[in-house]
């Protein structure tokens, strides 16, 4: 019996620990509650009252096994990043939230249905939106908190001249930006037909689109981590220069695949521009090239941003 | 808050401070740990085993005490003893405590 509740407070304090000295630290407690209990009766059998004092003196075996690995308590994510996680969580949690409300109104007004299947819709997406969000924001701070990431200068050398006025990057520009990726997300994924032809035909490939929908999801959540990189610095940097030089180019990987790989366009809108002018080829031949166009001025775009984010980032 | 609270807690922060060099004094010769939980408070300075025990083993881990597990006595003991970088740092420490506590005094006292 007394062996019993000994053997349990052992393993109660050893089992947290790690393997190599789990061993070594439950034999050395063994001893080491032998010790005091025989030095407690001095001579006489310890009785199970004695081993609870003995024990209680030993205090609580979490507590035990806190004093000897400090690091096994250690917080997923500590300081100094706690408080900024906490920041850009709000941020992000709002952006989204006014995002997926924004998509969903606008959801409503493409495909008018019924009001409770819209709520509906609209909850949804708030509850995957939150869940997304939180799950991301709190992988990207456990990774800065397990990598050491600096987030603060600690030589005077080292601080950053303060930014000239084009240099700042207001928090609604990164808001701006994070809800922008998730109305793209939701509109683009829950109504692709958006765009079309007056008699209903669409441009995009709703059977496409769906059947490839990681795509758009990962260019969204590309686009939010550039944003969330550009939200913890509050300027354009170095650091923002290159979380843009990789979202973006990740991006123009993943267009490129995705309009060459997937079946994005709709091919019957192209033959019915055709029929639409059978007398004036070339019209039809401009709308065939339209995804090479599409796909151009994407590029274009995205090497603007980069190159605006280099020349501001730079600049010192 | 009275002035014993704000002294107990005062006190128990500065005998943090002074452990780990009682602890590598008492271990010049080889002790085990629940010996020397009982020298040090027969010399009037009381420590709990659950904070002895832990820092024995992180002390080791810095290198500073080097251990032995003897079976030839009636009970299994782990037995600890300096190394002799833990001789280095206790001379170091000891220096620095001699002329640090004399400062204070001095202060203290003017």
């Amino acid at each position: 019996m007394e062996n019993d509740l000994m053997e349990r407070y052992i393993y109660a304090v050893t089992r947290r620990l790690g393997s190599k000295q789990r061993q070594d630290v439950a034999r050395e407690l063994r001893s080491l509650i032998e010790d005091m209990l025989s030095e407690r009766c001095a001579g006489a059998r310890p009785t199970e009252r004695d081993l609870r004092v003995v024990l209680t003196e030993l205090g609580p075996p979490g507590e035990l096994a806190r004093k000897y690995d400090p690091a096994g308590d250690r917080a997923l994510i500590g300081p100094p990043y706690y408080g900024m996680y906490k920041r850009v969580l709000g941020v992000v949690l709002v952006c989204m939230a006014v995002g997926m409300t924004l998509a969903h109104g606008i959801l409503a007004l493409l495909k008018p249905g019924s009001w409770f299947l819209t709520l509906g819709r609209w909850l949804t997406g708030l509850a995957a939106g939150t869940v997304f969000a939180f799950a991301f924001v709190t992988a990207l701070f456990a990774f800065f908190s397990w990598r050491g990431v600096a987030v603060e200068q600690y030589n005077f050398d080292d601080l950053p001249p303060v930014p000239k006025k084009r240099q700042t990057a207001p928090v609604w520009e990164s808001m701006a930006g994070i809800a922008f990726c998730v109305v793209f997300l939701v509109v683009f994924l829950g109504c692709p037909q958006i765009l079309g032809m007056a008699d209903g035909t669409p441009l995009l490939s709703v059977e496409g689109i769906r059947a490839s929908w990681p795509v758009p999801v990962l260019l969204a959540a590309l686009g939010i981590g550039r944003e969330t990189v550009k939200l913890l610095e509050r300027r354009y940097s170095r650091r923002v220069f290159l979380a843009a030089l990789i979202a973006d180019g990740l991006s123009a990987a993943l267009v490129i695949w995705w309009l060459t790989a997937c079946q994005v366009f709709n091919p019957a809108f192209f033959e019915k521009i055709g029929a639409l002018f059978p007398e004036d080829p070339g019209f039809s031949a401009f709308f065939e090239k339209f995804p090479t166009f599409f796909l151009a001025v994407f590029l274009f775009a995205l090497a603007l941003d980069v190159l605006d984010a280099f020349l501001r980032g730079m600049e010192t | 808050m009275d002035a014993r609270d704000i002294v107990s807690g005062l006190v128990s922060e500065l005998r943090r401070g002074t452990l780990i060099l009682l602890v590598l004094s008492r271990l010049r010769r080889e002790r085990y740990g629940y010996e020397l939980v009982k020298e040090l408070t027969d010399r009037g300075i009381p420590m709990d085993a659950n904070t002895l025990y832990p820092l024995l083993r992180r002390l080791e881990g810095q290198g500073l005490l080097e251990s032995t597990w003897r079976t030839d006595e009636p009970k299994p003991r782990k037995y600890y003893r300096l190394t002799d970088l833990g001789g280095e740092v206790l001379a170091m420490a000891t220096e620095y405590w001699r002329r640090f506590s004399r400062q204070v005094d001095q202060c203290l006292e003017g």
